[in-house]
């Protein structure tokens, strides 16, 4: 390597530029001296361990699919940083979003089971919320309404409902693990 | 540690293709698909308005003139704003100072004209008889452009979908009213810096639903 190229950033650009021409070994060595940073901002993104991983591929998929709106007369770090900042805060979101379903489901089914703690924690848990939400997510989770129902009696919309209830759940479910922690 | 075989799995998989299709840069498809979208806009100007009579000898009237080249100067600023925004960390160039310009010479010209017509006459130029017409039509023509823009951008990586389809949106907005400016009588800076300007940014509206629509990644 050209003793002139201390930087990190001038090496990277210059690993990606060789990438960007069809060098595969290059670009294999981007990829692995960029994953730590990748790393880096999708913990930044997600408390949950176990995504991390999942999140850093998506970026690492982001970085492959837009690798050609690097200009390559411009640092490379500014943009690699933008892409994996974009592309995780993203997937983090749509994870927040999706997970709590399952969550519901747990929760269910430990009341069939008559786990009294568990909803004793969840009554407590659902009091640290404001009313309104805490009353959504009874009805839905609890009681099996559907959002439909429940939005006709507040006088919401069934996607009003649902986002209220995905946002209570997120909550609720941070709440929680602050708890565990 | 299962999860990092899989990320180096996938590092191995990326690295067999090192080199982007030739194809995949926003610019790579810029020409033949704004010539696309414009020949769209010019299609519709023909078929539902067409040229003003003696369009050439109104031209030679600066204040005329100015009608038809702020909005496509406004348009030629835009587009490399446009084709930046949809860069991570690209730097924004110095078109972004410079489309100023434009809002402040439709501000002069109106105040220009504002202050050498008589109060009587101010208020009738400025109404003129064609706004009905005018904005629908700017809006109208901008679409097959903003169309275009949008299915080049998306070849892009923008971070801020919504501003990034708004500065496509004002690429059209600029290049339509270029040509509506043609069709349109109405001379005066007391009008057409008003309503030009207000079609223009209906037209970046839609470019920024458009953006936020279809160039999320």
């Amino acid at each position: 390597m050209d003793p002139q190229m201390t930087t990190r950033d001038e090496l990277w650009s210059d690993l990606l530029r060789r990438a960007l021409a069809g060098d595969g070994p290059c670009y294999a060595r981007f990829l692995h001296e960029a994953t730590p940073v990748i790393r880096k901002i999708a913990r930044a993104r997600c408390t949950v361990e176990a995504e991390v991983e999942d999140i850093v591929q998506e970026v690492l998929l982001a970085v492959h699919a837009k690798r050609h709106t690097w200009r390559s007369d411009q640092p490379v770090s500014p943009w690699l940083y933008a892409i994996a900042r974009y592309k995780a805060a993203d997937a983090a979101r749509r994870r927040r979003v999706a997970v709590p379903i399952e969550d519901v489901v747990e929760t269910l089914e430990d009341e069939a089971a008559g786990d009294v703690t568990a909803a004793r924690d969840l009554a407590r848990l659902l009091d640290g919320i404001d009313p309104r939400a805490a009353g959504i997510v009874r009805a839905v989770g609890v009681e099996g309404e559907s959002a439909g129902e429940v939005g006709a009696r507040l006088g919401m919309s069934e996607g009003a409902v649902r986002v209220a209830y995905h946002r209570a759940m997120t909550k609720l479910r941070r709440m929680a693990e602050a708890e565990d922690d | 540690m299962t999860e990092k075989t899989t990320t180096d799995d996938l590092i191995a998989k990326l690295s067999a293709e090192p080199a982007p299709a030739p194809t995949a840069s926003p610019e790579a498809m810029l020409l033949r698909r704004m010539a696309l979208g414009f020949g769209g806009t010019l299609v519709l100007f023909f078929t539902l308005l067409g040229p003003r009579p003696q369009l050439g000898l109104a031209m030679t009237d600066p204040v005329v003139l100015a009608k038809t080249a702020l909005p496509f100067v406004l348009a030629l600023l835009a587009l490399p704003l446009a084709l930046n925004a949809a860069r991570p960390a690209a730097p924004r160039g110095w078109q972004a100072q410079a489309i100023w310009v434009l809002p402040m010479a439709a501000l002069s010209l109106f105040m220009l004209a504002y202050a050498t017509h008589a109060p009587a006459d101010r208020l009738r130029l400025f109404v003129g008889h064609s706004i009905p017409v005018c904005m629908p039509a700017i809006v109208t023509l901008s679409l097959p452009v903003t169309a275009a823009l949008i299915s080049i951008l998306r070849r892009g990586a923008p971070l801020n979908p919504p501003v990034c389809g708004a500065l496509a949106g004002l690429v059209a907005g600029g290049l339509a009213t270029t040509v509506y400016s043609t069709f349109c009588t109405e001379d005066s800076p007391l009008f057409y810096s008003v309503w030009y300007s207000l079609g223009i940014a209906m037209a970046a509206g839609v470019g920024a639903w458009a953006g936020r629509r279809w160039l999320t990644w």
